[in-house]
């Protein structure tokens, strides 16, 4: 699994940190997020897309032969 | 609040414990608790350090833990077995308890803070395939553990029973000499713990050093 989080957060002048206080988790989980080493839950996904104002179809990019 | 109070309690917990093994003279497995503690509560207490606040314990880290607890009670429980037999069987004549206690500490504390650091990059690596034969491997120590306490306790309590009923030398008469089904049960229940547990390490090590899907 590939992500945009790095992409749209540097674009909306977010830290890490300032994300994962947005979002309600660890600074930890954003960088496993952005790496794609963490599949998070619908409402993780939902939660992180809306603080960086898009849709969870545009920040979590799905390999689909995987 | 809530957070901040089982964090306390953690931490007294464990200082009470380390008290309690230094006054044994168990240092290494003071040490040891000290160690894994602070690895395990480090992000915590640096959070508490710089903001003076705890971070929030967010989806990944209960996933984390719940797993971390399964597979260190599972790993924690089929060691304690696996130590348990040879003390039924007297292959160890003279055990000491303090070390047996303490490499079991060790060993349980291990797995658990291996499986804490590194189950969330294990298990998309394996796969589906991968992680129903690290489940198989898994079953297969639990199992041969169950097997291996209830044979060595009715072992023990048959040939007991039998004596106590039929008379002291009811094994010499009976020419079998000692019970011996549930002792031979109780042996390959060894052999396939062995391979349960090797076979999971492996499994758990072959998703760490894979390369990411």
């Amino acid at each position: 699994m590939k992500t945009r989080i790095k992409e749209y957060r540097v674009k909306h002048k977010l830290t890490q940190e300032k994300l994962a206080e947005v979002v309600g988790v660890r600074r930890e989980t954003i960088i496993f997020l952005e790496q794609g080493k963490y599949n998070p839950s619908l409402k993780l996904a939902h939660n992180v897309a809306k603080a960086l104002k898009t849709t969870v179809d545009e920040i979590f990019i799905f390999d689909d032969s995987y | 609040m809530k957070k901040r109070r089982v964090f306390i309690a953690i931490a007294i917990t464990a200082l009470i414990v380390t008290i309690i093994l230094i006054s044994v003279k168990a240092y290494y497995v003071a040490i040891a608790l000290i160690v894994g503690t602070l690895i395990m509560g480090h992000r915590e207490l640096w959070s508490l350090i710089r903001r003076r606040k705890l971070p929030p314990i967010d989806e990944r880290v209960r996933e984390n833990v719940n797993k971390s607890i399964r597979n260190g009670f599972i790993f924690l429980v089929t060691a304690l077995a696996f130590l348990m037999l040879p003390f039924s069987i007297r292959l160890i004549e003279t055990p000491n308890t303090v070390n047996v206690l303490g490499g079991l500490f060790v060993s349980g504390g291990m797995v658990y803070l291996l499986s804490y650091l590194f189950y969330d990059r294990v298990e998309p690596r394996l796969g589906e395939r991968g992680l129903r034969m690290l489940r198989i491997f898994l079953l297969v120590a639990g199992i041969s553990l169950a097997a291996g306490i209830i044979s060595v306790v009715l072992h023990n309590v048959i040939y007991g029973l039998f004596i106590h009923f039929f008379g002291a030398d009811f094994w010499d008469r009976s020419g079998v000499g000692d019970e011996p089904v549930f002792f031979i049960i109780a042996l390959l229940s060894v052999v396939a713990f062995a391979v349960g547990i090797i076979g999971s390490l492996v499994m758990f090590f072959k998703g760490l050093f894979s390369r990411s899907p």
